[in-house]
């Protein structure tokens, strides 16, 4: 108790200053950084045509949904969102699950194929075969094209945060390990049981990367699935939107006049309102991975 | 045999994920005889000839691909000093707020910019940058400068925008996994610390720092393994004629040339050059580190 | 004996004509690829539903996403092909790799007349070096009359205001036109907000390109031919950017520059904030092509800025350039639009049905209905004139109500009439008459009123005679691929560099090595494009 007590006076003096410093610098980086989202948000609910003339700033000028109504009235979108969170959910399971326990063997030092294994699992995110050879394999080779499972099959592992993982798992005390050992417990048994719910705060981290990769990805439903709309993605429909959006600018050749085809709806807009769209369902599930990561965990108990 | 049998947990949790990575990128590395080929869209059926090194001496024999390689250097080196410094400079004035309210509202504001597309990104960094935007004003209020500057067409400036952008888009984002990491330091440390003396800026230079090191060293020999990747979208969004000598990177260069005319025979000896350059890289800094006891990759 | 043969006849004849009448029926679906992106439509959309009924076709639509070389060269590595395969404007990368079939032997007088008929007279164009046929142009084959209401392609542009401001004068050469642009804005430096008019934008960015690169060859009096100059007469073709009567454009440009009419932030911007420029009003005028800007068009008027919309000019050089009097010729005939559309794939298991089908929604019946609609739902008939109510008409532009009414994808990659009916309807509803000037505002008919014109193609020339060639620009450049990008290149960075000069030796000292630096790929692009208009003439 007196040793608390004795931080705290020191701490009195000098403990003004710096928080207020620190407060002031990060309240202005918000600042910088939320500045450009709320503009986002203010376009993404302006009217179309008017958005085009630029200048607008955290506040719409001319309100309207219109953009969010052309985005949702797709009667798609139900399908492609169901989707999305079924390819997420199942992507980061299974990646975080099968990453940190290839993590946990490669962090064993006494592994005797801890060397070639990590060197071929790093040596991925460096070597990349490229574009056409890999939509070979997956599509002629594996034949996974035009299925659920091409979203899933090929993004069970990252290397990244393999490592990232491995880094933490060194960082715990060896004796957690030793210990278990001791009392008999096979090495599976206590990757699952003793490391898995101590790499909490870094699987939170792992997972929101796992997570937020495969809700974006729209790549690969075009390459792979591109003919098949009950399998299209919410980033797909999205990425498709925009694209039609533009298109109705572009048309040189469609006779159905420029003039005439004054769409409510812009780009400007259009573009705004899916970066809304598919930021908010991370932005919901965010806090719940941040308690993780921000709070920090007491690991006091086990290491004393 | 013994240990073989000792370890079968481990390789069970392993062996099955090396077979897999074997599988999904490796085996596709057999298209790199593709480097070596004339591949395009009018003899993949047939198959293409062999060419021997004609792709590579066509890359190498052009100017504008090594202004590309210097460019994808330049921009990734100021990319991953800026972007380490501001992030780690956020965790750590992160992990001092006692606030948990405001400690959550920044780090959940912050790392917002991550999720704007990039041809969003653009659009505000060239309105701010132009003739008449936020910057220029600034600048020629202050009289530090009588003529707005030319940001966007000057070639000189280019590398730097793009440090600012990346910057400030990523900031957030990145530093969440140095603010995850400080979560594992041993908050008694800092009570030691604090008992010792130590004021608020030797308890970040002996504990925090500390507390971060691996974790910054790996990351460190992993990104300088991607020194070849400077990016493609900011790049390519952000360039305009008049600054390509500064604004291409390698990938905006394979684009143009190899992907978007069907030149798969020259994209893929691009992406090979880079890979081995990666690998490279990769095993330099790793036999530095090494060398310097710190923590390593592989 | 002959009773039998006669007998058996019947029946295998009968036998034949069921299992033909079957397998017409036999419902199925097909894939189908666009190069271009679209919304899929409704699972009831009324026309496909027709469709369905009709033909028994059910289409399975794939819209482009991302881009369209990446997509079409894994979908043609992986030879993954849709039974209906539209390239958009890389198609001739599915006819090189061998993924489409010649169309032109299911195509007969017989068989299939409507088709037939539709390409009967350019037939000889259409056809590649070895006689074969894999896309029915999508769009420019016209029938009876040709309408053109206003310019859609390419001209000099300025804001109504601006010719208000001065009495309505006839603008016809460039020195008259930046004249009018430089007395406005002296008289006038800012507009009603205080925000400071630009004399003149030129949008560098991308492939929209074309509007720093292209103007020299109208000022010449040619029609849209790209990059390129060619003789009417004797077929000659000429890469125009280098060339002694491209330089008083640029150098006019960079006097505009000098006096401070031309933004230097005009060479860095990108397309947004072009039309964002546009739809404030600030600009005076640019070149571009109509469709180029629609969306800003379209801001101006919902803002009710009628006088700060643009009206197109069909400018050329004064005499005193030296290059003779010139006369105008901007708008062009109905080119059709080779090579793009749909192609039946190899790997299409019912090529004849696929031409069935294009040859019946080429009848009139099926025109009407993928143009204008269901009669009575979508339009209106009234003394033998097709109309349209305000809603009805505005309808067709909610691309909500489009994806449940009509068959947008399918329609504008098959096979279409252009042009007027045998009974004088357009084909086309926006090209319809009563429908244009219904929807022309109060401003632009007094605008053209003072001018005395009924129409803002009247300040044109009428259409010429569509060249053998079509327009140059159209020609594939995919042989010579990297000396077409350095080309293009070397126009992107030297232009702008040279209307940016700050004297006049600066200016040609930049010209010149501008011109010494495009020497080399120039002249591979101009015997490329001589041999391939050659090639075209003497079809």
């Amino acid at each position: 108790m007196s040793v608390i007590e004795a931080i705290k006076r020191r701490m009195k003096k000098r403990d003004i200053v710096f928080p207020l410093v620190n407060g002031l610098i990060l309240c202005l980086m918000m600042f910088i950084t939320l500045y450009p989202v709320l503009n986002t948000v203010a376009i993404s609910f302006n009217d179309g045509t008017d958005a085009v003339r630029g200048g607008i700033g955290i506040w719409p000028r001319v309100f309207s949904t219109e953009a969010y109504r052309s985005l949702f009235t797709d009667e798609q979108i139900y399908n492609a969102f169901f989707i999305s969170v079924a390819r997420t959910v199942i992507t980061t399971v299974l990646n975080v699950v099968l990453t940190s326990m290839l993590a946990f063997s490669l962090s064993r030092k006494e592994y005797m194929l801890r060397k070639v294994i990590t060197l071929v699992m790093v040596l991925t995110m460096y070597v990349n075969a490229g574009l056409i050879p890999n939509y070979l394999l997956i599509s002629k080779t594996l034949k996974l094209s035009k299925t659920f499972w091409v979203y899933i099959i090929p993004t069970m592992f990252s290397c990244f945060n393999m490592i990232v993982i491995r880094t933490y798992i060194t960082g715990l005390p060896e004796a957690l390990v030793e210990s278990a050992r001791i009392d008999g417990a096979n090495d599976f048994r206590i990757f699952w049981q003793i490391i898995f719910p101590l790499c909490m705060p870094v699987l939170a981290t792992v997972a929101l990367f796992v997570a937020v990769g495969s809700w974006n990805q729209w790549f690969d439903t075009q390459l792979y699935n591109g003919s098949k709309k009950y399998l299209y993605t919410l980033q797909y429909l999205l990425k498709m939107k925009l694209a039609t959006s533009m298109q109705s600018m572009n048309a040189a050749n469609t006779s159905v006049d420029a003039l005439a085809n004054a769409t409510k709806s812009t780009p400007i807009t259009i573009r705004c309102a899916i970066t809304v769209v598919s930021a908010l369902p991370i932005l919901v599930v965010y806090p719940f991975l941040q308690r993780y990561f921000v709070t920090g965990m007491v690991l006091g108990g086990v290491k004393g | 045999m013994k240990t073989i049998w000792e370890q079968k947990w481990l390789m069970l949790m392993s062996v099955p994920m090396l077979l897999y990575v074997l599988l999904f990128n490796y085996y596709p590395m057999w298209g790199w005889r593709y480097a070596f080929q004339n591949l395009d869209l009018n003899n993949f059926k047939q198959g293409a000839d062999w060419v021997g090194l004609e792709n590579f001496q066509w890359l190498f024999g052009r100017d504008d691909f090594l202004m590309s390689i210097r460019n994808t250097l330049a921009m990734s080196v100021i990319n991953l000093v800026f972007g380490t410094l501001s992030s780690i400079l956020l965790a750590i004035l992160l992990n001092e707020v006692r606030t948990r309210a405001f400690k959550r509202t920044v780090q959940t504001v912050t790392y917002l910019p991550h999720f704007l597309s990039m041809v969003i990104v653009v659009g505000m960094a060239q309105n701010m940058f132009s003739s008449n935007g936020v910057v220029n004003s600034l600048l020629l209020s202050l009289g530090i400068v009588d003529q707005p500057v030319f940001w966007l067409g000057e070639g000189k400036y280019f590398w730097w925008l793009v440090g600012i952008i990346n910057v400030w888009k990523e900031v957030g984002w990145n530093s969440i996994i140095y603010i995850s990491t400080m979560t594992s330091i041993d908050p008694t440390l800092y009570e030691a610390a604090a008992i010792d003396g130590a004021g608020r800026f030797k308890r970040i230079l002996h504990v925090t720092l500390p507390g971060i090191k691996s974790t910054f060293v790996v990351l460190l020999i992993m990104n300088i393994g991607h020194l070849m990747e400077a990016g493609f979208e900011l790049q390519y969004l952000l360039g305009n004629p008049q600054v390509y000598d500064n604004s291409r990177t390698i990938d905006v260069f394979v684009m143009e040339y190899g992907v978007s005319n069907g030149k798969f025979g020259r994209a893929i000896a691009a992406g090979m050059f880079k890979s081995c350059v990666a690998i490279v890289l990769l095993f330099a800094a790793n036999f530095i580190a090494k060398k310097l006891d710190e923590d390593t990759l592989i | 004996m002959r009773k039998l043969f006669a007998a058996l006849l019947a029946v295998v004849m009968l036998f034949s004509m069921v299992s033909i009448a079957v397998a017409e029926e036999e419902p199925i679906t097909v894939t189908v690829f666009r190069g271009d992106p679209g919304d899929q439509p409704t699972s009831d959309n009324k026309i496909y539903k027709l469709i369905e009924e009709e033909f028994g076709i059910k289409f399975e639509i794939e819209f482009l996403a991302g881009d369209l070389d990446e997509t079409l060269g894994t979908k043609l590595i992986g030879e993954d092909y849709p039974d209906l395969f539209d390239g958009g404007n890389s198609a001739e990368k599915l006819i090189n790799a061998g993924a489409l079939i010649d169309l032109l032997p299911y195509i007969t007088e017989e068989g299939t007349p409507n088709l037939y008929n539709h390409i009967k007279d350019i037939k000889d164009d259409l056809v590649d070096e070895e006689g074969k046929l894999y896309i029915i142009p999508n769009y420019g084959i016209n029938y009876n009359a040709q309408i053109q209401n206003y310019c859609n392609g390419p001209a000099f542009f300025i804001q109504k205001q601006v010719l208000a401001w001065d009495n309505y004068p006839q603008i016809k050469t460039l020195d008259q036109y930046f004249d009018l642009i430089e007395r406005f804005v002296a008289a006038n430096p800012t507009d009603k907000n205080g925000a400071a008019y630009e004399g003149f934008a030129i949008l560098c960015e991308g492939w929209r390109h074309f509007c720093l690169i292209n103007p020299v060859q109208h000022l010449m009096g040619q029609v849209n031919e790209g990059e390129v100059f060619i003789d009417r007469e004797t077929a000659a073709v000429e890469t125009f950017i280098n060339k002694d009567y491209a330089k008083p454009y640029y150098k006019k440009l960079n006097e505009m520059f000098n006096k401070g009419l031309i933004s230097r932030d005009t060479f860095v911007m990108n397309y947004d904030q072009y039309i964002a420029k546009l739809s404030s009003g600030t600009v005076v005028g640019m070149f571009d092509q109509t469709w180029d800007f629609g969306s800003a068009t379209a801001a101006l008027e919902t803002a009710n800025m009628y006088e700060n919309t643009f009206i197109a000019l069909p400018l050329v050089y004064d005499e005193h350039y030296g290059f003779g009097v010139i006369e105008e010729q901007y708008l062009n005939g109905a080119v059709p639009n080779k090579d793009r559309g749909f192609g039946i794939s190899v790997n299409c298991e019912y090529p004849e049905r696929m031409i069935n089908l294009f040859e019946n929604l080429l009848s009139d019946r099926w025109q009407i209905i993928l143009q204008w609609g269901i009669e009575g739902e979508d339009y209106y008939v009234e003394n033998g004139r097709m109309l349209m109510t305000e809603e009805q008409y505005k309808n067709r532009q909610d691309a909500t109500w489009k994806m449940a009414n009509m068959a947008t994808a399918i329609w504008e990659s098959a096979p279409k009439k252009q042009g007027t009916m045998d009974d004088g309807n357009a084909w086309d509803p926006a090209n319809q008459g009563e429908i244009y000037f219904n929807l022309m505002n109060e401003y632009d008919k007094q605008f053209l009123a003072a001018y005395n014109y009924q129409k803002p193609a009247d300040f044109f020339n009428a259409p010429c005679e569509i060249a053998p060639w079509g327009e140059a620009w159209q020609i594939d450049k995919s042989p010579i691929q990297d000396d077409y990008d350095d080309f293009l290149l070397i126009q992107d960075q030297w232009l702008p560099k040279i209307i940016m000069s700050a004297t006049e030796e600066e200016f040609n000292a930049n010209w010149d090595a501008f011109v010494a630096e495009i020497a080399p790929s120039a002249a591979v692009h101009d015997a490329h494009m001589q041999a391939e208009v050659l090639k075209l003439v003497n079809k």
